[in-house]
């Protein structure tokens, strides 16, 4: 069975994270699910991307976790987003936009060459 | 990201290794249980939906493999392990560990002694301000280049005309001036140094508290200026101090000054109080033959020591007219700090050298062992990089072991350093002089630390590199067939092995020249008998005796300490036999053949004052004639007992009794010859003319030292004496008790010095090269086991075996004998000056080394040769 899901690249697994976290604090758990589910399966969240990005993430101070009890009373680690994280976010929102607006123009637009 | 987040967290995983671990698994199993959870919910069996969620989900161990390197600790946690893999190694390898780390320990914690030792006598400044521009002034007769004291006389002369001196200071160091205070109830002596005004300038340190003295103090006026110790004793620290009348011997002084904390004189050192010294005698020409001034000066800025000589020699020749007819003298200018440490320096040189020699040595046995290591290693490593080990991590390996040893050396070496320095200051504190400053120096220990680890390091790498280099299927394939190693790497060791025995042949041969020099000392004939003699000093206070009751005291106490039962004899004498010059005094011949003939100039002839029964007292023979009695008062003709040979050279073929001479302005007649006395420990020789105490007790307040024999344990009788004293006097103070041998021993204490440090590292160089040898022979027979086993078992004998692996050690041990012959004689000049009449190359000395030499390495053969024919030659065939 072939997947048709793409896996995140790092910079972006961690904006996407950054993102979630902006909500409310979650497991890594939920934030896998979490992501598939609001790109229609369009991403691909392995445990093996996930964690290790978490572990940097904390590294630099942009979250931080905590052991809470789930819904379903079971032992989750949480993490949240920290002032530092919140900053980051905008940054790297903003540095998308820029981005994704230049990558679309140039997709989008018919632009004259020399051999006109 | 903040800096500080990132280093704490990856503090937190570093320190927490195993929570964060049991965490990750937590929460990796969280997930999958929840993503099997998620499954069940849709349907299928819980079996079922773990194994999809263990598929879908991949490898747990590879998720936790890059979450660990998420946490960036993995280079330090691979340090770790390779630190705990290097202990682990060491462990199963204690005698090879602790050879190491002692052999380091040993290099580090010897060398930085004695580099720290040196670096407080030799190398670091006198605590003065600018103290390169201090020199000392000795006076000299004519073309003798004897250093004697100055005369008062040409003292003043000196101060006031030399334009090259900032400032010429008097320190009457010429005899130890001491005092009583405290009173009958608890009378103690301290320490008073006299000096002249301009002495604080010179110095240039002031009282902290009061003045200095004045040039119109010059005159032995009663003011004193105390020391900040004896301050805080006597006046608790009370400024009040000042002004304030202090008994000093019975006579009232007046404080008028405290030095700053930790002053202390450059020629004597700890000082009590100082006084101001009486130089009325220097106006008077007629004493310029007087000598006993000693003369610290300060150049002024810019001038050369070179300047200030020339002006002084031309200062000498207008003083020589001027002065006193027939008058001689000339004075010489020598740095200041040469002239403290000068005599301590070359045996300090010494100890540099051989801990220097010894660093060699620690240096190549650490060489050594690591290449036994590595070798006895090649198998190992060569397995495991077939197994696909990385080389960098292979050599890091061998690092981080060198590294450890180094470390664990450095450690036990800053232990051995703190040993060996309290030793060298209990050894030498006596005889060397600052040494009593002496503290570990962390630059040196840092250089100590920095070669030894250096040396680990680079021998350590050296067979890494190699163990990196090699195919490990030749070595694997060498090994199973048993072939011996390069021929390369084994002259490369016997090469070190060779050197070692070398290095450890130069020290020892050093130190049986000084073992064999001290035994030629302690066996000298000195002319005294200083076995049970108890000695002290004693002086009585010119406030309460005058110069009749001291002629009496000395006599009487004689008499009632003879009274104690046990001693055989006691007297007096102006300074202790065997313990230097003192009062040298120019002798006139007034009869004889060489009538009116003046002698001593040079300063060979000794004048000494006696009391009592001090010949006897002091074991020296009476030869001619007799020795001083109770007739022999004041008011009766002066008389003089002579050495024997100043006897021969002053009146030579004429009995030199009833002739007579003159000296000190007495004209006294010879009574009596007694045996020669030596002038120091090391027996060279001096003329003696002795003068009894009670015809010379106006002359001045001789504090004589007493001198008393005894049939038992001279200290013994030190209550019964002091009783005596104490009836006679309860304010007098027994000063300094103890035994005439020690009293004169202390002139040799340098001597024993040097001679205990150089055996302490011959020893330490002789276990390192034993050791050195003993690990290549062991080494060979390992390598060489199978074709020993084959020689074996085509009938060679067990003696056939030994001798063979015997001879190839002798052979080493030869060849470095041969080489520290070599050493040993390029170092001759140096060892010329501290060996005491003997050849530097004496044959007694180095036969005997030989022989030691080549008795340890035959018991460093040895065993190793035993070993090799223990084994049964079958069990070595068949293990192939």
């Amino acid at each position: 069975m072939p997947d048709e899901r793409s896996e995140l690249v790092q910079g972006t697994l961690e904006m996407l994270v950054l993102r979630l976290l902006a909500e409310e604090p979650m497991h890594g758990w939920g934030m896998s699910q979490r992501l598939e589910q609001l790109s229609g399966k369009a991403f691909l969240v392995t445990q093996g991307s996930l964690y290790p990005a978490l572990q940097r993430m904390k590294r630099r101070g942009w979250i931080t976790s905590t052991w809470r009890t789930t819904e379903n009373n079971r032992r989750g680690r949480y993490y949240a987003l920290t002032a530092a994280g919140r900053r980051q976010l905008e940054l790297e929102r903003a540095s998308w936009e820029r981005a994704s607006s230049a990558v679309n123009w140039i997709l989008g637009a018919r632009w004259a060459t020399g051999e006109t | 990201m903040s800096l500080w987040s990132d280093l704490s967290e990856r503090l937190r995983a570093l320190v927490f290794r195993r929570r964060e671990e049991r965490e990750l698994d937590d929460e990796l199993r969280f997930h999958t249980e929840m993503d099997a959870e998620r499954r069940k919910r849709s349907g299928v069996d819980a079996a079922e939906a773990r194994r999809q969620s263990a598929i879908a989900l991949g490898g747990v161990e590879q998720v936790k493999e890059e979450v660990r390197d998420a946490r960036g600790t993995r280079g330090i946690e691979n340090i770790l392990s390779d630190i705990s893999y290097a202990i682990r190694g060491l462990r199963k390898n204690p005698g090879f560990a602790l050879v190491a780390i002692l052999t380091i320990a040993i290099g580090v914690g010897g060398t930085t002694a004695v580099f720290s030792a040196v670096d407080a006598v030799l190398l670091t400044p006198l605590p003065y301000e600018q103290p390169g521009q201090l020199v000392q002034l000795y006076q000299y007769e004519g073309d003798s280049p004897y250093k004697g004291y100055v005369s008062p006389v040409h003292f003043l002369a000196y101060r006031s005309q030399l334009s090259s001196m900032e400032g010429v200071a008097g320190i009457l160091t010429y005899n130890t001036v001491g005092a009583d205070i405290g009173g009958a109830d608890r009378p103690e002596r301290i320490r008073l140094l006299p000096v002249s005004a301009d002495y604080f300038n010179v110095v240039r340190a002031q009282p902290v508290l009061g003045r200095g003295f004045l040039p119109e103090e010059e005159n032995g006026a009663r003011t004193v200026v105390l020391s900040h110790a004896l301050w805080e004793r006597i006046f608790h620290g009370d400024p009040s101090a000042l002004g304030a009348p202090f008994l000093m011997s019975g006579a009232p002084y007046t404080v008028v000054g405290v030095m700053p904390a930790g002053f202390t004189d450059p020629l004597v050192g700890n000082v009590d109080a100082w006084t101001p010294m009486d130089l009325t005698e220097g106006l008077n020409p007629q004493r310029a033959m007087n000598h006993w001034v000693s003369v610290v000066a300060r150049l002024r800025a810019g001038v050369t020591i070179e300047r200030a000589q020339r002006e002084l020699d031309q200062l000498s020749a207008t003083l020589r007219r001027e002065l006193v007819r027939g008058n001689r003298a000339a004075a010489v200018l020598y740095p200041l700090k040469e002239e403290i440490v000068g005599s301590a320096s070359r045996s300090l040189i010494l100890m540099l050298g051989a801990a220097a020699l010894v660093l060699v040595l620690v240096c190549v046995n650490i060489a050594n062992l690591l290449l036994v290591r590595a070798s006895e290693r090649d198998k190992e490593f060569a397995v495991r990089s077939a197994l696909g080990a990385g080389r960098g991590r292979l050599v890091r390996q061998l690092l981080t072991e060198s590294i450890v040893l180094a470390v664990a050396g450095d450690i036990a070496g800053l232990l051995v350093a703190r040993a060996a320095m309290s030793g060298i200051v209990a050894i030498g504190a006596g005889s060397i002089p600052r040494l009593t400053t002496l503290s570990l120096n962390p630059r040196l220990l840092a250089f100590s630390i920095a070669i030894a680890t250096l040396s680990a390091i680079a021998f350590g790498l050296a067979p890494a590199l190699r163990a990196a280099r090699t195919e490990p299927g030749d070595v694997l394939r060498q090994q199973a067939r048993g072939a011996s190693r390069g021929g390369a790497e084994g002259r490369f060791r016997s090469a070190l092995v060779i050197s070692q025995v070398a290095l450890a042949f130069v020290l020892l041969v050093g130190a049986g020249l000084l073992i064999e020099s001290f035994r030629k000392i302690q066996d000298l004939d000195l002319g005294v008998a200083p076995d049970k003699v108890l000695t002290f000093d004693l002086e009585l206070p010119a406030a309460r005796y005058d110069s009749t009751a001291r002629g009496r005291f000395y006599e009487e106490f004689a008499r009632r300490v003879e009274a104690i039962p046990g001693v055989r004899a006691a007297g007096g004498i102006s300074k202790l036999p065997a313990t230097g010059n003192y009062h040298q005094w120019g002798t006139t011949a007034l009869t004889g053949p060489l009538v009116g003939a003046q002698l001593g100039n040079r300063g060979d002839i000794n004048q000494r004052i006696v009391s009592g029964d001090y010949f006897r007292a002091a074991g020296i023979k009476v030869l001619e004639g007799r020795v001083f009695d109770a007739g022999d008062v004041m008011g009766a003709p002066d008389r003089v007992v002579i050495s024997q040979s100043f006897a021969k050279v002053f009146y030579p073929g004429v009995d030199p009794v009833g002739q007579r001479l003159s000296t000190g302005l007495h004209d006294s007649d010879v009574i009596g010859v007694v045996a020669d006395v030596a002038i120091d420990p090391e027996g060279d020789p001096a003329y003696y003319v002795y003068h009894p105490h009670t015809q010379w007790a106006g002359d001045r307040n001789w504090a004589l030292a007493q001198v008393i024999a005894t049939d038992g344990p001279p200290i013994a009788a030190e209550a019964a004496v002091r009783r005596v004293l104490a009836s006679l006097d309860p304010q007098l103070v027994m000063y300094r008790p103890t035994t005439l041998a020690e009293a004169i021993g202390q002139g040799t204490a340098t001597r024993v010095f040097t001679l205990r440090i150089l055996i302490a590292f011959a020893l330490v160089a002789l276990v390192l090269s034993a050791l050195g040898l003993f690990g290549v022979l062991a080494y060979t027979v390992r390598l060489r086991a199978r074709e020993l086993g084959i020689r074996m078992a085509l009938g060679a004998g067990t003696g056939t075996i030994r001798r063979m692996i015997l001879r190839q050690g002798l052979t080493i041990a030869a060849v470095g004998i041969g080489f520290g012959l070599v050493g040993a004689a390029a170092l001759t000049r140096l060892m010329a000056s501290l060996v005491f009449r003997m050849n530097p190359l004496d044959p007694g000395v180095l036969v005997v080394a030989v022989v030691f030499m080549g008795l340890v390495a035959a018991v460093a053969a040895y065993l190793p040769a035993y070993r090799a024919t223990a084994v049964d030659p079958r069990e070595v065939l068949q293990a192939e």
